[in-house]
C-alpha cells in the first residue's frame, strides 16, 4: 500500500539496540540527515523510530539497512 | 589502534561492537574511558569510517 502520489510516506522501523537517549539522538540525527527524510521521531520506550520521508528517494528497505548501518538492528513491523 | 568513541551506554558499545564485526576485525571496547582497541591490517581511515557509522564522535588516538 505503498502510496506514490503523495510526496510523503511514514513508516515506522522498530529498532533494537537502543538502551539511552545518546542512542536515541544518534539515529535521529543520523537517519534524519538523509536525503529524502522528512522528519524521524525515535521512542526509547517502544524501540521504534517514526520515519516521513519522501518515498521517490528512501524507501523502508533502505531505511532499515540505514539503522542496521549504524550498529543498531532494524526491522519493519508492516 | 587506539580510538576514542564517545559511547555513553551499552547500547552505544552494542552499535560498535556490531559495525565492527560486520567488518570481521578483533577489537576491544573499553567503555568506562571511552576507548576501542582494533587489531587490524585495515587503513586507519577505514576503521574511522565504520566507527563513525555508528554516528557517535571518533577520534584517533595512536597505533597502540
Amino acid at each position: 500500500r505503498m502510496s506514490l502520489k503523495g510526496a510523503v510516506n511514514s513508516i515506522r522501523v522498530g529498532v533494537e539496540g537502543m538502551t539511552c537517549n545518546s542512542c536515541v539522538q544518534s539515529i535521529e540525527q543520523k537517519i534524519g540527515s538523509l536525503q529524502g527524510v522528512h522528519n524521524i521521531q525515535v521512542s526509547l520506550e517502544l524501540k521504534e523510530a517514526t520515519v516521513i520521508f519522501d518515498p521517490g528517494l528512501q524507501s523502508p528497505d533502505s531505511l532499515r539497512e540505514a539503522i542496521d548501518d549504524m550498529g543498531f538492528e532494524g526491522s519493519i513491523s508492516e | 589502534h587506539e580510538f576514542f568513541v564517545d559511547m555513553t551506554c551499552e547500547g552505544c558499545s552494542g552499535a560498535v561492537t556490531r559495525v565492527l564485526n560486520k567488518l570481521g576485525v578483533k577489537f576491544d571496547i573499553d567503555l568506562p574511558n571511552k576507548k576501542v582497541f582494533i587489531e587490524s591490517e585495515q587503513s586507519v581511515e577505514v576503521l574511522i569510517e565504520t566507527l563513525k557509522k555508528t554516528g557517535k564522535t571518533v577520534t584517533y588516538i595512536g597505533p597502540k
